[in-house]
């Protein structure tokens, strides 16, 4: 096993150098917007930042957008504008290019932990303690939920009209047009992360008890794989919902879909980070996996269908990695840290074969 | 992956009404210059001043495998896991409990999960009971009795409003179920803040130098008197009591120093464990034998005493002689020629007397075990034996706490532990000072006698 401090800030192997710089606070937050052209960041002193996508350079800077912490921050999927909440109990709509708010929405007393625009950016949904609230673009609130049993842990879409939640012992699919539910999937346990599937078949969900649990909503089969040593906070499918990487220790697990697993088959394990797995996440096209660590590492796996996966590239930033981020392209990837620090390396993204080289 | 420091967090719990916003707003406003975020789980009582709070839903989360020492606070969790973010962290946290909150969770909280437990320290249980209604609460409510049993701290409030009387016996009824904790009494929460922040709870040098007769042997009897007589015919008198029955070893040639009144003790507390002969008001008391007094009627009650040679007789009562007036009387009449003042030239007053810690009558299902034993334990054996007991065990012990001696290691090993989860790790070095293992269990229904012969058999 390497020394993770030797590979550097500035990457090895297919991560090349690109840019890099540092915010005031911990960084909590960060996303793609303008086509790639910006990297926001948001931080727990409430900064938000956007720098140019190429270059790094500062494109404009707020303080103190939240009161207490920023929290969350979802990017519209035309990447124009954003949306930010935290402590204050606010959610701020945002214009990318200029950093201008010109929408509050005032929830109550209570944290917004959690943000997400629908794939159509028709609609956003705000966690807001036990309810979730949608709102249309204009901030106008569309639908809310009626109350959960516990704090929402996670909210995902399946659809433009369906929004999924997890809570402690359930996940529940809300037709938010129909203003209906249209599953209650339910399980004895406290679940702290959610992904679904692209297609919106399979959910998965970790859970505090060291465990993943995940449904098939079509046949409502379900599983549970155990065996973590920590929680399985991150979770990310790859874009056709074959494989399923989980975070959860040292370890990357990744669950393959392929026949009739996951279940009854032994996962692909990718081990080289040295502390737990604090963010994961995969390209936009192709099964690249970039993976982040507590120990301050971040690695670039590619992965096999059957879930086993080889490092192509690693880098040391020296602090948590927070969040993890592919430009649109795919050709840039981007790690936020717990020091402030903002990491942005070129990657030559191999998957996009010439058919010229083969001639 | 520097060796940061991790936050203390203090839990505050006691029924509403006990005084934890009075406490909280007196440390708020006392300790200045220190970053303390408050976590609020009740609504209502009185505001807090100062300081950054949250106010968050108590969710307590039970696991799929319905283990209780597995259920752990979400909102903990998730309010601490975004607090550890700041650059600028917060020196200090509490957390303050609803009234009826199970302390379980909470601390478990800072054992199960790992990203609390790798920023965040439990520093200690301060647990406050209101002096003029616990003694009610106690017997209605396990949430009331499971807060005193998980204190490292009883802050006894609203003395002012209870006798000092009833205030002993309600601390001796606490201490009983929780030899653990430091017990501090208070007017108005108006406790020193040093008594319940930093207290490094689980430093155990602390908890047995604040108690030193923690270890103090209990005796089935709480009284020993030692009297002067000659050869002849005595009158024991009782007056009406607190029982109406009480037993009583008589032995003779009881010696009045320390020394001797312990090995008296210990070898009175052979004759208790025989079978008692009842006696009823009249009787002759035989000596050197385990007998009960029959107390039922009302008034004053006597029994004889027959004496063959003149010396020192020891009489070792359950209750304490000023309970029952217990007094002893020559009856020989030949003596007495003076006439007027015949009753008290005949009362025979004790040379000697002792008060012995009693035995306690475990009213309270809750209490806590204490083991001492010199020497080494054996590792492997000692993990087998907790490691089976917290499995069965486990939801009825609330705390453990202690030390231990390998033979191998030259440092103390210091356990904690909550419900089945427990800590070890080694403490200072023991030097020239004499290998020792201490332990202490607070729980439910504990059995004394097999905690005791679990540990023995882990000793080399």
């Amino acid at each position: 096993m390497p020394d993770i401090r030797e590979l550097g800030p500035q990457g090895r192997g297919m991560l090349h150098e690109g840019w890099g710089t540092e915010v005031a606070d911990y960084v909590i937050v960060c996303g793609w917007a303008l086509e790639g052209n910006a990297f926001l960041v948001g931080d727990a002193a409430g900064g938000l930042y956007a720098f140019e996508g190429k270059s790094g350079t500062t494109l404009w800077h707020r303080k103190e957008v939240h009161e207490g912490s920023l929290l969350a921050m979802s990017i519209h999927p035309d990447g124009d504008i954003f949306a930010t909440a935290g402590q204050d109990g606010r959610v701020l709509i945002w214009k990318s290019k200029e950093g201008e708010s010109n929408k509050a929405l005032e929830l109550g007393k209570g944290w917004v932990e959690h943000l997400q625009w629908s794939p159509d950016g028709q609609f956003l949904a705000v966690v807001f303690s036990q309810y979730v609230y949608v709102f249309g673009a204009d901030g106008e609130e569309h639908w809310h939920s009626d109350k959960h049993p516990s704090t929402v842990s996670a909210v995902a879409w399946s659809k433009s009209n369906e929004l999924a939640t997890a809570c402690y012992g359930r996940v529940t699919f809300y037709d938010v047009i129909r203003a209906q539910v249209n599953q209650k999937l339910e399980w004895q346990g406290s679940l702290v992360s959610m992904v679904l599937s692209p297609d919106g078949d399979i959910v998965a969900c970790g859970s505090q008890d060291n465990s993943v649990h995940f449904w098939r909503r079509s046949t409502a089969q379900d599983a549970e794989m155990t065996g973590y040593p920590g929680k399985p906070s991150q979770l990310a499918f790859d874009q056709t919902g074959m494989v399923l990487a989980t975070g959860g220790g040292e370890r990357i697990t990744v669950w393959s879909f392929q026949g009739n697993g996951p279940e009854g088959t032994v996962p692909g394990e990718l081990d080289l980070h040295i502390g737990a797995i604090s963010s994961l996440a995969f390209s936009n096209r192709g099964s690249l996996l970039a993976s982040g660590s507590r120990d301050g590492s971040v690695f670039v796996w590619l992965l096999q269908k059957n879930g086993h996966g080889e490092p192509l590239g690693g880098a040391f930033v020296g602090a948590r990695v927070e969040a993890i981020a592919w430009r649109p392209d795919d050709c840039a990837l981007a790690a936020v840290n717990a020091n402030g620090g903002i990491n942005v390396w070129d990657f030559k993204n191999r998957i996009k074969t010439s058919p010229k080289g083969f001639s | 992956m520097t060796n940061k420091q991790k936050v203390p967090v203090t839990i505050l719990t006691g029924f509403l009404g006990s005084g934890k916003t009075t406490l909280l707003n007196k440390i708020l406003s006392e300790e200045h210059g220190k970053r303390i975020a408050v976590i609020e789980n009740e609504y209502g009582e009185v505001g807090i001043d100062q300081g950054l709070v949250i106010n968050a839903d108590e969710e307590v989360f039970e696991m799929s495998n319905g283990c209780i020492c597995c259920t752990v606070r979400g909102d903990l969790i998730r309010v601490l896991g975004n607090l550890m973010k700041r650059r600028d962290k917060f020196d200090y946290v509490l957390v303050e409990t609803t009234g009826l909150a199970d302390p379980g969770p909470v601390a478990q909280t800072f054992f199960m999960d790992d990203e609390i437990r790798s920023e965040f320290s439990l520093d200690g249980i301060v647990t406050l009971v209101d002096a003029a209604h616990i003694d009610q609460q106690l017997g209605r409510s396990d949430e009331s009795s499971e807060q005193v049993a998980f204190a490292d701290v009883l802050v006894l409030n609203k003395t002012d409003l209870v006798s000092d009387e009833s205030l002993d016996t309600l601390e001796a009824r606490l201490r009983d179920m929780n030899r653990m904790a430091r017990v501090v009494r208070s007017k108005q929460a108006d406790v020193s803040v040093e008594t319940v922040l930093n207290l490094g709870a689980f430093d155990l040098d602390q908890v047995l130098e604040r108690r030193p007769s923690f270890l103090e042997p209990e005796y089935p009897f709480e009284w020993t008197g030692v009297f002067q007589l000659e050869p002849g015919r005595y009158e024991v008198s009782l007056e009406e009591g607190p029982d109406p029955m009480m037993s009583l070893v008589v032995v003779a040639n009881q010696g009045t120093d320390e020394e001797s009144l312990n090995e008296g003790a210990e070898s009175c507390v052979r004759l208790y464990a025989e079978p008692a002969e009842l006696l009823h008001p009249g009787d002759n008391i035989p000596l050197n034998k385990h007998v009960n007094l029959q107390l039922q009627s009302e008034g004053s009650k006597s029994f004889s005493l027959e004496v063959e040679k003149s010396g020192h007789l020891g009489l070792f009562t359950q209750h304490t002689a000023e309970e029952f007036d217990i007094k002893v009387r020559r009856m020989d009449t030949s003596v007495s020629e003076s006439g007027s003042n015949q009753q008290n030239d005949l009362l025979i007053p004790p040379i000697a007397e002792r008060t012995w810690v009693a035995q306690h009558e475990h009213d309270d299902e809750v209490g806590s075990i204490a083991i001492e034993r010199n020497g080494n334990v054996d590792p492997e054996k000692l993990n087998a034996w907790l490691s089976r007991l917290l499995s069965e065990k486990g939801v009825d012990i609330f705390r453990m706490k202690g030390f231990i001696s390998f033979a191998d290691e030259p440092r103390r090993i210091v356990f904690q532990g909550v419900h089945m989860l427990f800590t070890s790790q080694p403490d200072r070095e023991w030097g020239n000072e004499p290998r020792q293992n201490q332990l202490v269990f607070i729980g439910r229904n504990l059995d004394e006698e097999a905690l005791q012969s679990g540990f023995d058999k882990c000793l080399t």
